[in-house]
């Protein structure tokens, strides 16, 4: 499929009729289920106490997509290979770079040349263990992440084609397609199963296990005192656990915490560019396209209008290398992020989410002291254990698929 | 995808025929005349004008549509293979845009045959050209006050991918041959014997017909293979992207450009490309499809020993028998069917574009 060509034809309707086609959407799901209806069945459903933090286990593996090391191995040399995009500039490391948490240390990630991202770059360390990936959730799986991200605008900007043609004049990856899934010329399906066995393997398991899970497991020394009574802290008095809460330290669901509006979409036009085309890429209506001035979050997936604002519960392993925080990196460091809770959902100059209704009753003002919160930020420190880092691959070389001899024969042949 | 393809085939090859060869009788050919006028709606094709020399219309901003089809080669590549969009290259020679709007078929091998309009999507779109995402592109155009102000003025409201596909289709129009010997009756004496030539013994008249010396249809000249297509990977990745997606069988071991093939898929049709226009040839070297002809007697020299080889060349090409004064008359014709070049102000954006995108102001109170 060539994306390209086929979202144009896409993009003149979407102006006029599909705008409105949401609209009707959103008013079916509107009469299915009001916001009072869903948070009544939810407290009805909602266990007394949110379940307690517990160690990472073993990451899940999909059966159509089993782990060989070939696979592994094939997956690590595609994922440093900015050829799996565009103009083979911007590649999966180039966003996601091991020296920055394999993620990107500014608010907006770097983007495709040209462009900037939207969103904050997320670690790929642990990501095979969410069901909903990205900020907003919108991805089931690594694989159909990887997709996504290769192809998109602001990111890899690669087409299937294009990616297929270039893997298929490089002799290693061949080599290596064939002996990991047998075809005979590397299929762009395929890099997306490799590329995910290997995001499988980049876990905070092992000899990068983090301290609080060796505390859980039962090495008591493995935190301080101090990160201990942050510990208590989280459970309690802060509330963290309603939400960052399980094996995966998320609940993997959406809530709006209050995170502002990143203010660099008032000063920089590069992203307001990107703004304005990520509400189309996301199917905004018409009305949507015009009025929206941040990010609405999960709402692009639902477009229930109580949806506003909400992201995923950001999981909290691996964090002390991701700075900075947030769906879109407003907050850069963990006190700041402490000092927004605090305030019930508040930066220093007293803004929040312009989507006030839809903000989470969870989050409110802690009334924590100075010792409470570098307690809290202290104990967040032990959910990253030693850096992971990884020399880059060398990139295989291209090479002629036919020899002089064969084109002259051909030539003559014709 | 499979049925627009499909489609698209077939209609293709209604317009084209199935360049079946006619007897070689010069009178029975639309003469060579001057070209007709095209009327030209001066601000659309200003604002064309501004987006063709623009590189933020490819993907990474890194080429226009001027990087490839270059205002001193006759709008054409001065390479025998046009450069790719970066991290591409390309497997065809960029064609000379001189006179383009008064085509009718369009590409070497005649696989768009509606309008320019979606001529511009598959350069803007196409992977190994320009690789945008139009709805980046649009969001780009938006940013630049300039652009805003000169898509009001034309009369196309807010700027859209949609008018920018018009707008430059209208800038291509302005690109017609000016002041040919040719078209003035200035020719001389060589040139005019070279004309007679042309139509008679030459028999170039069979294809190369109408003001715009094409037929429009596609023929077998027998133009050997360039293989810098297969032994540079940068240009063989383009061709299979470009194979793949046409659906051409088995194109992972072609080695060579199946040309109008790619229309029907009809065997026959193996190697067949479309008569490409004569005028300005003075400045669009090398030539041909692939740029492995790389002067115009080269031209002559081939067509004189009956054209290439190949086993399903045109009937119509025979070897000529013409003697080393009638070449060169041949070749001064050829030269006096290409006027001014386009290089001036008139038809090339030379202002410069704004190094950075500028915030708009008051960013939260105006609507996007
Ligand atoms: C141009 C920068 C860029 C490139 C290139 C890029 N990413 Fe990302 N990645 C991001 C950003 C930004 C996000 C968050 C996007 C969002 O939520 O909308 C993200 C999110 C992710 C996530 C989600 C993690 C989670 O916790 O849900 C994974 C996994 C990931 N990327 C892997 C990849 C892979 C694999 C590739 C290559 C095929 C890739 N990325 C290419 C910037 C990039
Ligand atoms: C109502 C649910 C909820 C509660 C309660 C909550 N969080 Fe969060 N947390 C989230 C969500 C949702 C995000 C992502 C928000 C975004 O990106 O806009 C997040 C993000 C974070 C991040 C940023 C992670 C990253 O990678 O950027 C940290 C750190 C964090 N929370 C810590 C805490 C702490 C500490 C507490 C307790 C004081 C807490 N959270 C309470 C839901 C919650
Ligand atoms: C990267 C190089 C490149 C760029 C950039 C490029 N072109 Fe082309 N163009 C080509 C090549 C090569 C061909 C011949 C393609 C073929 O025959 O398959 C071509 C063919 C054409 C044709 C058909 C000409 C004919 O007589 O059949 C038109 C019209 C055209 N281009 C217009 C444009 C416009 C308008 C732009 C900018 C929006 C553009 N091109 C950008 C390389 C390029
Ligand atoms: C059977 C039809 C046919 C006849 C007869 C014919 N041509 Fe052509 N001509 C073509 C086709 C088709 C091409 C393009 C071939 C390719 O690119 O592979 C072409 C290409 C050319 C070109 C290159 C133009 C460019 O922009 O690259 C020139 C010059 C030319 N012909 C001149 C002549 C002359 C002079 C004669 C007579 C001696 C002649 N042709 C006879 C069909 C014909």
């Amino acid at each position: 499929m060539h994306m390209k060509k086929v979202t144009l034809s896409l993009v003149a309707a979407a102006v006029v009729t599909v705008f409105t086609g949401c609209d009707a959407t959103a008013t079916k799901q509107a009469h299915a289920a009001t916001p009072e209806k869903m948070a009544v069945a939810k407290m009805a459903m909602q266990p007394s106490a949110p379940p307690p933090l517990t160690p990472l286990g073993k990451a899940p593996i999909p059966p159509d997509n089993k782990l060989t090391p070939a696979k592994v191995e094939l997956g690590k040399l595609l994922f440093f290979d900015p050829r799996v995009g565009g103009d083979a500039s911007t590649g999966c490391s180039t966003c996601h770079e091991p020296e920055q948490g394999w993620a990107w240390a500014e608010d907006f990630s770097r983007g495709y040349p040209g462009t900037v991202h939207w969103r904050n770059s997320q670690s790929i360390i642990n990501s095979a263990y969410f069901p909903r990936q990205f900020w907003a959730g919108s991805a089931s799986s690594n694989e159909k992440q990887a997709k996504s991200a290769a192809k998109g605008g602001v990111a890899g900007n690669g087409e299937d084609d294009i990616m297929e043609a270039r893997l298929a004049l490089i002799p290693e990856y061949r080599k290596r397609f064939k002996e990991v899934f047998g075809t005979e010329w590397p299929i762009i399906d395929d890099v997306w199963h490799a590329i995910s066995a290997f995001e499988r393997t980049m876990n905070t398991t092992g000899k990068y296990e983090v301290p609080l899970d060796k505390y859980l497991k039962g090495d008591k020394s493995a935190l301080s005192k101090q990160q201990v009574r942050g510990m208590k802290l989280f459970n309690g008095k802060a509330g963290c656990i309603n939400c960052h809460n399980g094996e995966l330290t998320t609940d993997s669901d959406f809530h709006n915490i209050g995170v502002p509006p990143n203010k660099r979409w008032e000063e920089d036009g590069l992203a307001q560019i990107t703004f304005r085309f990520e509400q189309y890429a996301k199917g905004q209506t018409e009305e949507g396209y015009r009025a929206a001035k941040s990010d609405w979050g999960f709402y692009y997936r639902s477009k229930n209008k109580w949806d506003k604002g909400k992201f995923r519960t950001a999981p909290l392993r691996y964090i002390a290398y991701t700075a900075p925080y947030m769906h879109n990196g407003v907050f850069y460091t963990l006190e700041e992020v402490i000092d927004f809770y605090n305030r019930g959902g508040f930066d220093e100059e007293g803004r929040t989410t312009l989507f006030t209704k839809t903000k989470s009753a969870l989050i409110k003002p802690l009334g924590l002291n100075d010792q409470e919160k570098e307690d809290l930020v202290a104990f967040l420190e032990a959910f990253s254990g030693p850096e992971i880092t990884m020399e880059k691959p060398e990139q295989p070389p291209y090479a002629p698929l036919f020899t002089l001899a064969e084109l002259k024969a051909a030539q003559e042949a014709k | 995808m499979g049925v627009r393809v499909t489609t698209g085939r077939t209609l293709l090859a209604a317009v084209l025929g199935f360049g079946v060869a006619l007897s070689a009788q010069a009178a029975e050919y639309p003469d060579i005349g001057p070209l007709p006028q095209l009327k030209i709606n001066k601000a659309k094709a200003e604002l064309g004008k501004r987006l063709f020399f623009d590189k933020r219309l490819s993907g990474d901003a890194a080429v226009a549509c001027a990087t490839c089809h270059v205002p001193e080669k006759g709008y054409a590549s001065k390479e025998a293979l046009s450069p790719g969009y970066p991290g591409n290259g390309h497997f065809r020679n960029a064609s000379s845009l001189i006179n383009v709007a008064h085509r009718k078929v369009w590409n070497w091998d005649g696989r768009i045959g509606t309008n320019l309009n979606d001529m511009t999507r598959e350069m803007l779109t196409e992977d190994y050209t320009m690789n945008m995402d139009m709805r980046i592109m649009q969001e780009r155009v938006k940013q630049d006050p300039v652009y805003v102000r000169m898509f009001k003025d034309a009369g196309y409201g807010e700027p859209s991918n949609g008018s920018v596909r018009k707008a430059i289709p209208e800038y291509l129009k302005t690109l017609t041959s000016a002041n040919a010997p040719f078209d003035t009756g200035k020719m001389s004496a060589s040139a005019k014997r070279g004309m007679k030539l042309f139509k008679g013994k030459g028999g170039c008249i069979q294809c190369h017909n109408g003001p715009m010396m094409t037929d429009q249809k596609a023929h077998n000249t027998g133009v050997p293979e360039n293989f810098d297509v297969f032994m540079d990977p940068m240009n063989h990745q383009a061709f299979i992207a470009f194979t793949m997606f046409q659906g051409i069988p088995n194109y992972m071991n072609l080695k060579r450009d199946p040309g109008y093939y790619n229309v029907t898929l009809l065997d026959e049709d193996m190697g067949k490309f479309l008569t490409p226009s004569l005028r300005e040839l003075k400045y669009s070297a090398p030539y041909m499809h692939n740029g492995m002809i790389k002067t115009l007697a080269g031209v002559v020299d081939f067509y004189n020993q009956g054209g290439g080889k190949d086993s399903r060349k045109s009937g119509l090409l025979k070897p000529l028998k013409l003697s080393g004064k009638e070449k060169k008359d041949l070749v001064a014709f050829l030269e006096a069917l290409s006027g001014d070049p386009l290089t001036s102000n008139k038809h090339v954006w030379k202002q410069p574009y704004p190094s950075e995108y500028e915030a708009i102001a008051n960013w939260t109170k105006v609507p996007n």
